[in-house]
């Protein structure tokens, strides 16, 4: 199928971006790579009149890897973070990076991006609210931060009020004793998850945090765990799956053989994260 | 509608299309590179993958206007390129086709698995296939055909390198055309590079050059009134392929040279002074210029010196430059003294048909429609075995 018609305007700057945004109230959307909103286009399940191409303001493809965190701004792509091109201080970032969809679709495809269309299916929501990270987000003139798990307000809803543009993700540098795991639940390889879920163990810094995501809405993002698994060692073993099928039925998860998958998708990555441990 | 620009298998193109015509159709419908098929329209099939500045990317859900001034590779355009070639007999030998509709993406998708992932083994290769369809193979032959080539660069059999992309954004994705008041940011985050607004001093400034040409040719004119238009900057600017002037004082001149080179592309903006002496039809300028997109600069101080011979005017001309940056590195002596050949051979004619028009009133160039008609030349003169063959190269060159 072939979209209804649309303007495209490439924004020279984040203000003017937001000018754009602002004056079309409504009728405009931002693109950067547009991988989730081309299909939707394609499909005319989005019919904005205006498209604003902000894939080329350069301050939104800059990537600084740090000793404390790593900031990718919003247009840096899931092919750059899976290849290491943007910052190797988080290996959870290139793993999940690499399950992404298929690289076609990686080479064009943002990290921004997909946080902003918030697919409740997607894996970034779920990857980076269990890594901690918080957002960037700009009106043209001044920024203010959102955590990524409160980024989200529901499917395909996110807490960017008209004019505002994800500038950038910062998501804090684990300590080399962390432990992590990340499973992502697919009949297909490539294909949004059937279910995902990470889990985050740093003694050091006092975090044992997991997110579970392919939820109707927002993941869910548990900041404190220890209590899921016992207080003791995370694994598969020790995860109370009683507890968890209360939280996910208080997110308001599906239930049944859905709920299943995102027990066992945590209940994996838990096992991996123990498994990286180990080796440590 | 919006014009676009492309540089589509190495020709640079400019079409006005409707803005929600996507990719494929742009190149199915208004090009008639019909290797790019079509069947979900939604990115997940892949029968519609081909390249955007060299990297694999869905036709069908990207739309022109988001990669206006991209590089775009069809399968048309990977006729020559070693590793396709490759592929295209393991596919045949092995059967990795049927009904041939996802092939063309196929290819693509196949030639990215054996250039960024020389490792793979089978269980990577049909996970990095999962994102083209096939229904008619079962994918067996294809995995096949894709694992004896990895095994074939493995083994050193098929040398290919390849480069990794600087850009950490979208494939294709650029800069907003400036506007005319070029809307600064308002951030103050880093940027990528800025195009200073001097170009700082002129020429090597004692510099050793990293190349140095030297070129002749010959003008049925006589050598004063070759002199005389070669002094007339706003006439002989648009004479060279892909060059156009911003401005002019005095002997000082501000401008653009574009140069497309199959796979390639660099706008240089920059200045130049000339200076001239017409006692000894001699002139010197000393010149400098930086390409924003790839960051790659130039400073350069060339000869031209006209003489008479029996037929008319001939004029040497001498190049040393030093160029830096990303284009640096592929720009090996032999490559460049190959373009600057095509740029001389294209100057000359432009030249000498200014003149023709000049002296006989005749078909002559019009300086306003120099610069896309040169182009155009230099493009089609470029379209040649010769060239692929040097795009073949380019692109081994730039895997490196």
């Amino acid at each position: 199928m072939k979209p209804v018609a649309f303007e495209t305007v490439r924004a020279a700057s984040l203000a003017e971006a937001s000018r754009l945004l602002r004056e079309a109230g409504g009728g405009a959307k931002l693109v950067a790579g547009g991988q989730s909103l081309g299909p939707m286009l394609n499909l005319r399940l989005a019919r904005p009149r205006l498209l604003i191409d902000v894939a080329g303001i350069a301050e939104l493809t800059v990537a600084v890897d740090a000793a404390d965190q790593v900031v990718l701004g919003s247009c840096v792509t899931t092919a750059a973070v899976e290849d290491g091109r943007a910052g190797d201080a988080i290996p959870m970032l290139a793993e999940v990076a690499g399950h992404v969809a298929y690289r076609a679709v990686r080479n064009r495809g943002t990290v921004g991006g997909s946080l902003c269309h918030a697919d409740p299916a997607a894996d970034w929501p779920t990857a980076l609210a269990a890594l901690g990270a918080d957002v960037i987000i700009s009106d043209g003139r001044t920024e203010r931060s959102v955590p990524v798990a409160g980024f989200a307000t529901g499917a395909f809803e996110t807490a960017l009020a008209p004019g505002e543009i994800l500038v950038r993700i910062r998501v804090p540098v684990p300590s080399h004793s962390a432990a992590w795991g990340w499973v992502k639940l697919t009949r297909k390889a490539g294909e949004f998850a059937l279910a995902n879920a990470a889990v985050l163990v740093d003694h050091e810094r006092g975090i044992c945090r997991i997110a579970i995501g392919a939820l109707r809405g927002p993941p869910l993002v548990v900041g404190d765990a220890r209590g899921l698994f016992g207080g003791g060692p995370v694994g598969a073993g020790a995860l109370d799956r009683v507890a968890l099928n209360r939280l996910l039925g208080a997110h308001g998860g599906d239930g049944g053989t859905e709920r299943a998958l995102h027990v066992t998708a945590l209940a994996r990555a838990a096992d991996r994260a123990a498994a990286v441990r180990s080796r440590t | 509608m919006k014009t676009i620009r492309l540089t589509v298998n190495g020709r640079a193109i400019e079409e006005t299309v409707h803005e929600r015509m996507h990719l494929a159709d742009v190149l199915r419908d208004k090009l008639d590179l019909t290797a790019t098929h079509l069947r979900c329209e939604q990115g997940v099939c892949g029968a519609c993958t081909i390249l955007i500045d060299g990297e694999p990317a869905r036709a069908c859900i990207t739309f022109p206007s988001v990669c206006d001034g991209a590089e775009v590779t069809t399968l048309e355009g990977l006729e020559h390129d070693p590793v396709t070639t490759a592929l295209r007999q393991t596919f045949t030998r092995e059967h990795a086709l049927q009904c041939g509709y996802c092939t063309p993406g196929m290819l693509v998708t196949a030639r990215d698995i054996v250039l960024r992932l020389p490792d793979a083994d089978e269980a990577r290769v049909r996970r990095e296939l999962s994102g083209n369809l096939c229904r008619c193979t079962g994918y067996g032959g294809i995995v096949r055909a894709i694992l004896s080539v990895l095994e074939a660069r493995r083994a050193g059999r098929l040398p290919v390198m390849r480069s990794c992309r600087e850009s950490l954004g979208p494939v294709g994705s650029r800069p907003a055309r400036p506007s005319a008041a070029g809307a600064p940011s308002l951030s103050a985050a880093p940027a990528r590079a800025t195009p200073a607004s001097s170009m700082g001093p002129l020429g090597l400034a004692g510099a050793a050059p990293t190349v140095a040409l030297r070129q002749a040719f010959t003008v049925a004119q006589p050598p004063d009134a070759v002199w005389r238009v070669l002094s007339d900057i706003a006439a002989v600017v648009p004479c060279i392929p892909g060059a156009s002037i911003v401005s002019v004082a005095g002997d000082r001149v501000v401008g653009r040279m574009t140069v497309t080179l199959g796979p390639m592309a660099a706008a240089f903006d920059g200045e130049a002074e000339i200076a001239r002496d017409g006692s000894a039809r001699r002139g010197t300028i000393l010149g400098a210029g930086s390409d924003r997109l790839t960051r790659t600069r130039v400073a350069a101080e060339a000869t031209y010196t006209v003489t008479a011979e029996p037929e008319g005017a001939r004029v040497d001309v001498t190049v040393a430059a030093v160029l830096s940056g990303p284009l640096a590195q592929v720009s090996r002596g032999a490559l460049v003294e190959d373009l600057a050949a095509r740029l001389t051979r294209m100057f000359a004619e432009n030249l000498a048909r200014l003149m023709a028009g000049d002296g006989t009133g005749g078909p002559g160039l019009a300086p306003a429609a120099g610069t896309a008609l040169s182009v155009g030349l230099l493009l089609r003169a470029l379209a040649t075995e010769r060239l692929n063959r040097l795009v073949a190269w380019i692109r081994a060159a730039r895997r490196r």
